[in-house]
This record gives C-alpha cells, sequence and structure tokens, in this order.
C-alpha cells in the first residue's frame, strides 16, 4: 500500500513539474525515476526483480529486440527501449535531410508548383503536413512549414496565422496514421507489438477520412480571410526551389535515406526488421553519408527528449509494478459494465481531454498498461483499444495552444514573425476541428470493429 | 554629443520615469522608445501593431503555456523577445535612443554605450499624481498602482537574472519624489555628461 502511494505521489509530482517548467523536463522525469527505483522498488518493495523489469536493459539483447520474423515484436514492461532507439535514429535522419534543405525545398517546390496561389497553397499545405507528419515528428513538419509560410504571407500578402493554424491540425492528425508518426503511436506500436501495416490500416484510415471532413471544415473557415488578403506580387520575387538546397549531393542523399525508412517501415512487418533496428540503421547510414559531419549531427541529437523518455518509462513502470493501473483498468472495466462501445467512447474522448492539457507521451505511456489489463476483460480487443488510445491522443492535442508540441512551435514562429495567436484565437477554430475528428474517430471504431 | 548613447529607463508605475525618459530624449536630441517600439516594430514586420500592442511588457501566466525546443506559445513572452531582438538590433546599428521599460538595462547589458536608470517614488506622491493624470480617486490611483507594478515586476523578473528595482542592475536609482522630475532629468543628465567627458 505504502508503495503504491508513493508511486501515484511521484507520478503527479512529476506532471506537476512538468506543466511548471520551473525544471527541465528531462531532469524532472528522471529525479522521479530516481525515486522509483529507490523509494518504490527498494525501500518499500525490496523487490530487485522490479528494478531489473523496469529497467529492461537485458531485452536488447536479446534477437528479438531486433529481428522479430513472422511474428509481432515482443511486447514489454518498463523502458522501452525500442521507442527511444527508434526515435533517436529519425532525429538523426531528419537532422541531415533539414541541413541539406530538403524541407525548404519541398515547401518552395509544392508553392511554386500551384504557382503561388493563395488558396492552393493553402490546401495543399495542409496535405503535404499530413503527409509529412506521417513519417517525420510534427515538430519539424511545423518548424519548417510555419516558416515558409510566413515568408510567403509577406511576399503574397496574405494573414498566415488560418494557414499555420491548418497546418498543425493536419500535422498533428497525419502523426495519427502511422506507427512512426506521434510519440504516442511509437509507445503503443513497440509496447503492445503492433505493425507499421498494422497502424496504416487502421488509425491511418480514420484519419485518412479525417483529413477530407478537416481540410473541407478549414476551407469553409478561412477562405473569406484568405481570398480577401491575397495581393498581387511580382512573380520574379517569388523563391525558386533550387534555392532552398544547400548541398546538392547532401540533398539527394537526404531524399534517398528517407525513402529508404518509409521502404523498411512500410514493409517490417514482412521482413521481420523491428523499429529498433530501423532507428539504428537509419542513423548509423546518415552519420556514415554525413562524413565529416558526423559528429556535428551527433552533437544536435536531442539527448534531453530520450533522457525525458527514459525517466517517464520507469515513473510509469513503478505505476505497472505496484498494481496501480491495474486498479485504473479495473476502474474503467466496472464502469463501463464490460460494454465495449463505452469503453472505446471512455478512451477516446478521456485520453483526447487530458492530451489537450498535458502531455501526450506520458499519459500514452500510461494508459497502455491499463488498456493491456482491459483486454483481459472477455470480449474486448486489445487492438480496437489501442486504436482508440492512439487516436485520442494524438488528435486530442491539438485542442489548445499546449496540447501538443506542433502547436506551440507553430504558434510560437508565428508569434515572432509578429502574428501572436492567443488561446481564444486558436480554440475558435483548433476546438471543433478536434470535436469533429474525435467524433469521427469514436464512430468509426464502433461501427469497423464493435 | 558624438558617441552613441543609450539610455534605458526602468520605473515604477506613477514615478514619472516616462516624463524623465522623454526629458532626456529631448536634451540630447535622440528618438524616444516606450510603447511606440512596438509600432515601429510593426511597421518594420509590415503586420498590424495593434496585434502587438496588447501583449506589450504583459507577464507569462502560470500553467497556460508551454516551451519545446525553446520555443514558446505565450504571445506575450514572444512579443517581448521580438522587442529585445529589435532593441539589440538598433543598438548594433549604431542607433542612439531613450528606451523606457522592456528589460533594457539587462538585454542591452553587453553594449558599452547604455546608461541604466531606475526611477522609483514614495507611495503617497505616485498615488498623487496618477490620480491626476488619470483623473481617478486616490483608492483607485492605489490599485493601479498595485497592479500596474506587479505586471512590470513579474515580466522583468520572468525575463532578467538581476531583479527588478534591484539598484545593483542600474547605474542610478533615484527617487523622483524628493526632487520632482525635472532634477531627476537634469542630475540624470549631468550623470550622463560627465561619464562621457571621460571616456
Amino acid at each position: 500500500m505504502t508503495a503504491q502511494i508513493l508511486a501515484v505521489i511521484i507520478f503527479v509530482l512529476m506532471f506537476l513539474l512538468i506543466v511548471s517548467e520551473k525544471i527541465e523536463r528531462h531532469i524532472v522525469t528522471l529525479l522521479c525515476a530516481a525515486a522509483t527505483l529507490i523509494l518504490v522498488f527498494g525501500l518499500c518493495m525490496h523487490d530487485g526483480r522490479a528494478i531489473v523489469e523496469t529497467l529492461n536493459v537485458g531485452g536488447i539483447f536479446k534477437t528479438g529486440f531486433w529481428y522479430a520474423p513472422g511474428s509481432a515484436e515482443e511486447s514489454s514492461v518498463g523502458i522501452n527501449w525500442a521507442t527511444i532507439i527508434f526515435i533517436a535514429g529519425m532525429m538523426i535522419m531528419v537532422e541531415g535531410m533539414a541541413k541539406a534543405g530538403f524541407f525548404r525545398w519541398l515547401c518552395i517546390a509544392i508553392a511554386s508548383f500551384v504557382r503561388y496561389r493563395v488558396i492552393p497553397i493553402f490546401l495543399t499545405f495542409m496535405v503535404m503536413s499530413a503527409v509529412l507528419a506521417m513519417f517525420i515528428d510534427s515538430i519539424t513538419v511545423i518548424l519548417f512549414l510555419a516558416a515558409v509560410t510566413v515568408e510567403l504571407a509577406q511576399m503574397l500578402k496574405f494573414d498566415p496565422v488560418p494557414m499555420i493554424l491548418s497546418e498543425i491540425f493536419c500535422a498533428n492528425l497525419g502523426g495519427s496514421a502511422t506507427m512512426c508518426g506521434d510519440p504516442p503511436n511509437i509507445i503503443v506500436g513497440t509496447s503492445l507489438g503492433y505493425s507499421f501495416a498494422d497502424f496504416i490500416t487502421n488509425t491511418g484510415v480514420i484519419a485518412g477520412i479525417s483529413l477530407v471532413f478537416i481540410v473541407l471544415y478549414f476551407f469553409l473557415c478561412f477562405r473569406k480571410p484568405l481570398r480577401s488578403g491575397g495581393g498581387t506580387a511580382d512573380p520574379s520575387t517569388f523563391p525558386k526551389p533550387s534555392d532552398a538546397i544547400k548541398d546538392k549531393k547532401g540533398f539527394i542523399v537526404s531524399c534517398v535515406i528517407f525513402a529508404m525508412a518509409i521502404a523498411l517501415l512500410v514493409t517490417h512487418a514482412m521482413t521481420g526488421l523491428t523499429v529498433a533496428f530501423i532507428g539504428l540503421f537509419i542513423a548509423l547510414v546518415t552519420l556514415a553519408a554525413a562524413g565529416r559531419d558526423m559528429l556535428k549531427l551527433i552533437k544536435k541529437l536531442d539527448y534531453k527528449t530520450l533522457l525525458f523518455f527514459v525517466g517517464l518509462f520507469v515513473v510509469v513502470g513503478g505505476l505497472e509494478q505496484t498494481g496501480i493501473l491495474e486498479i485504473a483498468a479495473d476502474f474503467i472495466g466496472r464502469i463501463s459494465g464490460g460494454n465495449m462501445y463505452l469503453m472505446v467512447a471512455i478512451i477516446v474522448w478521456v485520453s483526447g481531454i487530458a492530451s489537450a492539457f498535458v502531455d501526450n507521451i506520458p499519459f500514452a505511456a500510461t494508459m497502455i498498461p491499463i488498456i493491456r489489463g482491459l483486454s483481459d476483460i472477455p470480449g474486448v480487443n486489445l487492438a480496437v483499444l489501442a486504436w482508440a488510445l492512439s487516436m485520442g491522443t494524438d488528435v486530442g492535442g491539438s485542442a489548445t495552444p499546449i496540447g501538443a508540441s506542433a502547436n506551440v512551435v507553430g504558434t510560437s514562429v508565428a508569434a515572432r514573425e509578429g502574428h501572436p495567436i492567443g488561446w481564444g484565437k486558436y480554440c475558435r477554430y483548433m476546438f471543433p476541428a478536434t470535436l469533429i475528428v474525435m467524433l469521427i474517430s469514436m464512430l468509426f471504431i464502433w461501427f469497423r470493429y464493435i | 554629443m558624438k558617441q552613441q548613447l543609450i539610455i534605458a529607463v526602468g520605473r515604477e508605475f506613477g514615478s514619472g520615469g516616462h516624463e524623465v525618459a522623454e526629458i532626456l530624449a529631448q536634451r540630447f536630441n535622440i528618438p524616444f522608445y516606450d510603447s511606440n517600439l512596438l509600432e515601429e516594430v510593426a511597421a518594420h514586420k509590415n503586420v498590424d501593431a495593434a496585434g502587438l500592442t496588447k501583449y506589450d511588457e504583459r507577464p507569462r501566466f502560470f500553467g497556460v503555456y508551454r516551451h519545446v525546443h525553446g520555443y514558446s506559445n505565450s504571445p506575450a513572452e514572444n512579443i517581448a523577445h521580438i522587442q529585445f531582438k529589435y532593441l539589440r538590433t538598433m543598438a548594433e546599428e549604431g542607433r542612439p535612443f531613450v528606451i523606457v521599460g522592456r528589460c533594457a538595462e539587462e538585454v542591452l547589458a553587453d553594449f558599452g554605450c547604455v546608461v541604466s536608470v531606475f526611477i522609483l517614488g514614495d507611495e503617497h506622491r505616485k498615488i498623487e499624481r496618477v490620480a491626476k493624470k488619470y483623473g481617478v480617486r486616490p483608492d483607485e490611483a492605489r490599485n493601479m498602482l498595485l497592479l500596474n507594478d506587479k505586471k512590470r515586476k513579474a515580466y522583468h523578473n520572468y525575463h532578467c537574472k538581476g531583479k527588478w528595482g534591484d539598484s545593483r542592475n542600474y547605474e542610478l536609482s533615484i527617487n523622483s519624489s524628493r526632487i520632482g522630475v525635472e532634477s531627476t532629468a537634469d542630475i540624470i543628465e549631468m550623470y550622463i555628461r560627465e561619464k562621457y567627458s571621460r571616456d
């Protein structure tokens, strides 16, 4: 009982400290992880096995961690090293692509393709945002997209805010479509053993349908300000896509590596290569191709985010080992009475509402053992709950300016260029859009799976 | 004065710091910036100034905003950074000016041409000034005083290492209630001329 209370106190404290931003979040999770290991597992439980299971280092040395032919990847408890290695690999790849000018080139190429007309740019950038976010972290997608949008807005004389808001939403939505699109999906996939194909054929379909509705929704919301704002600009001042490429050889190499990463991810259920393997492989190829710039790429690795994940998984492991998450699963099971409709609704909406206000990564990590516990109830399908959790956490974050990292980065880029976006302006358009997608997700899951 | 001169004026609400800064700008014949700084920034960025001024010198509220990789979704914080960047650019370009507030004493601390001043005042004098200037009752003036100083302090201390009004962060700290606005400006002017005559 003492261990359970302590594990909950540490978990709540971790959340509060993350929200307060007084201490960097990776230090918060690492300190809370140390407290979990020493106080909960050591002093209260005297359980060395719990420590070993939560640190989960042994798993890395098993063949199944890197290569799992013909079967789903091993599901695990404690630190999800596969997620951490995969995210590190993708970070290195994305850094290489950004350095070569890939993202800016893509944005300018698309704007040029639609002849720098405002409404077509608006529509194509939304789709591009969603598609890129399927494979690349939404922060990077929005960082480049929002910067180019502001630049085009100055040139073509339109208000960039509607476009940036739409791009943010579509980036979060696109992230929900694949296993590698958003950290909660990577955690869900690696923890529960789902593949890229599993995600794209389930959450991918929901995201695709939602994207159609969302593009229409934002078009109806913003067509007037965007049409009225577009001025006449001198075509000779339009940027050329080729000017965005800083290093031609690096650009070609980064395109090839990106294509390779997509191919490996799409086929990983068939090849048996795990996401940990793909992450490591892509990182090594990017580093090898970088040559002399290898060290620069390594130095730019966002180690703070990786350490944040390490600490987070240990704290959630504390809740898991002490049985708190089983209690939470029992509670949800009881209030839903084993009714799948109700259970899906609870998971979609609770995940969505929580993710709108708190970081969706710790939330998803906490919910995974809960839905695993719920799947013990006869008639409850774990996969259905996993899709509900993914959609809720990925999409719910769009509702408020603090719900997802892409929202913070996108609104910040806009504000730094003189277009501040407060809570009111943000929520007026993004909250209804979030409700639309969460409703579509819930109804889709109800009708397709139950 | 041939050398570049930047005067950074911090002030308590109702102390007459704004007027002191204006007088100094006239005497040294250099541009004066207060809330009009954002108008210039807006013109420079080709955006609507009204959209920026509502976030000027506003503190950041706890829990409502987040940071991700150095980016913040707080409009007030971003507007503050735009102003800081603009101030540094002006200073780098060698432009002389007087700037009121905006954490200028710390933002421009690396520039040797900056003279930083903090103007404070006695509470009853500040209440009198505010009541007269805004046509409000003394109790209302007192509330305005408390509220504005609280906001300024929160804004300053969020963005700066040095504390707002701490005399160690400024070259001069003067209580304008004791000698009046004009004489306060006289003393600062005298200090600046003396300092520059030694360079």
